[in-house]
């Protein structure tokens, strides 16, 4: 139902809006409108903290998903087709936690010529790989890639064809 | 969340230890008069008892002691006690100590060219912004939120485990356009969580917008008959826009990290500068 959107770091100046905005577009093309979804933005130190934390990987990266559900409803594809059964106290994905600070160091690397266009558009796409993986997407084995790199790029193609934008999946970056 | 609640659980257990101390005293008082009937309390108003006969060993008794000392005074027309002179010493100490660990006699500096007015515990920082004027009001007075005493990890010693003290006020901002008789004024406040403690659990955004209200331009009293949103059941999405639109006029995230150091430093000078008073006052100088 609704999205929730924190600020909890200083290192990145951030448009709120903005971001809303292509999180909600996201949403709304994956069908999951009807579902609760935290998105906090955190800086370097505490991305490392929580990475640290929950996957034992003592540095920072640019996203972590905690999802709000676990087991066979976490199935992927599963969650997103159930939205018209679950009561209103269970409408929720859980939390994407995007290391802003991260993301924007990537996107503004010396060898790269950027734009801050460029760092809401890496946003979105890596947003929305953590909420597919809320939505029970992995990407261990080549099956599990190919599902998640399919629903990535299906949502991204329908993001651009309304935006007018040219962004691409992020698992499809990971494996070229 | 465990977190917060086990400093609830831990404030809730502090204020009963309080209030049954609060219970016991005259509770004791009266069994000093009337014979005592409960053994758990007799060694205790015994010893209280002969601490107040004149007798014993020879000195002033605890109860008896403030109706012996005889007051002195230095012509200021003032009382001078024995207790006077003490607080007096511990005042000395305790400012001693204080300017020991102000970082610097001045207050620190805001980014973004922010112009500043003091009167007493309240400051104004001024912004001009493309015409417009950006004006943000607080008050030191009430503004550190209260500690709760943590247990010392194991050797460690209780005092390197205190929490550093941090103000952190609710501040009103004020955006006022040059065609326009109403500032757009906005409530904001550090939600509870996250004071500066780096105990990596907030989750709260650093600071929030609590009300927001149109205002008459230049006058200091909030019109009570302006109409004021709430932003606890506002549309999340209007509130990012107000977050942005604030942050549009050097009012984010950097400027209220700014604005605690420059609180935390103007309240540590105002309660040196009260010390200071109170030392006088208490020595008629």
């Amino acid at each position: 139902m609704s999205l929730v959107v924190r600020n909890l770091q200083r290192a990145v100046p951030l448009r709120r809006a903005r971001l809303r905005r292509d999180v909600e577009l996201l949403r709304r093309i994956a069908g999951i409108e009807r579902f609760d979804l935290g998105l906090a933005c955190v800086d370097n130190r505490r991305m490392q903290r929580l990475n640290a934390a929950y996957r034992r990987t003592d540095e920072p990266t640019d996203v972590l998903s905690f999802p709000f559900y676990e087991g066979p409803r976490l199935e992927a594809g599963k969650l997103s087709s159930m939205s018209r059964e679950l009561p209103r106290d269970e409408l929720n994905l859980g939390d994407v936690v995007l290391g802003v600070q991260y993301i924007m160091d990537m996107v503004m690397a010396p060898c790269v010529e950027s734009s801050r266009e460029d760092f809401y558009g890496a946003l979105t796409v890596i947003t929305l790989h953590g909420i597919c993986h809320l939505l029970g997407y992995r990407h261990d084995t080549h099956e599990q890639w190919t599902e998640m790199f399919q629903k990535e790029k299906y949502i991204l193609s329908e993001f651009n064809r309304l935006t007018g934008g040219q962004l691409e999946p992020l698992t499809g970056r990971d494996a070229s | 969340m465990l977190k917060s609640l086990s400093h609830i659980v831990s404030a809730a257990a502090r204020l009963s230890a309080a209030s049954s101390f609060r219970v016991l005293e005259p509770a004791v008082r009266s069994r000093l008069i009337c014979a005592p009937a409960s053994a758990t309390i007799r060694p205790f108003t015994r010893s209280l008892w002969m601490m107040s006969k004149s007798g014993g060993h020879g000195g002033p008794g605890l109860l008896a002691a403030s109706g012996r000392v005889p007051p002195v005074s230095c012509g200021c027309g003032g009382l001078h006690t024995e207790g006077d002179k003490a607080f007096v010493e511990f005042l000395s100490d305790e400012i001693k100590e204080e300017k020991k660990i102000q970082k610097s006699a001045s207050l620190p500096k805001m980014s973004g060219g922010w112009d500043i007015e003091l009167n007493g515990t309240e400051a104004k920082l001024i912004r001009a912004v493309g015409g417009e004027n950006v004006t943000i009001t607080f008050n030191i007075n009430n503004s550190i939120p209260p500690t709760f005493d943590e247990e010392p990890e194991p050797g460690q010693k209780a005092d390197e485990n205190e929490p550093e003290i941090v103000s952190t006020p609710n501040f009103v901002v004020e955006v006022t356009k040059p065609a326009s008789k109403h500032s757009l004024v906005f409530d904001c406040h550090y939600p509870e969580d996250e004071t500066g403690r780096g105990d990596g659990e907030e989750e709260s955004d650093i600071f929030a917008i609590r009300e927001v209200s149109f205002q008459p331009v230049g006058e200091s009293d909030w019109k009570e008959t302006s109409y004021t949103l709430n932003t606890d059941s506002l549309d999340w999405a209007l509130y990012d826009h107000m977050m942005d639109f604030l942050a549009d006029r050097g009012v984010d995230n950097t400027f209220a990290d700014e604005l605690v150091e420059l609180s935390t430093a103007l309240e540590h000078q105002e309660y040196i500068k009260f010390l200071e008073n109170l030392s006088s006052f208490v020595k008629c100088q």
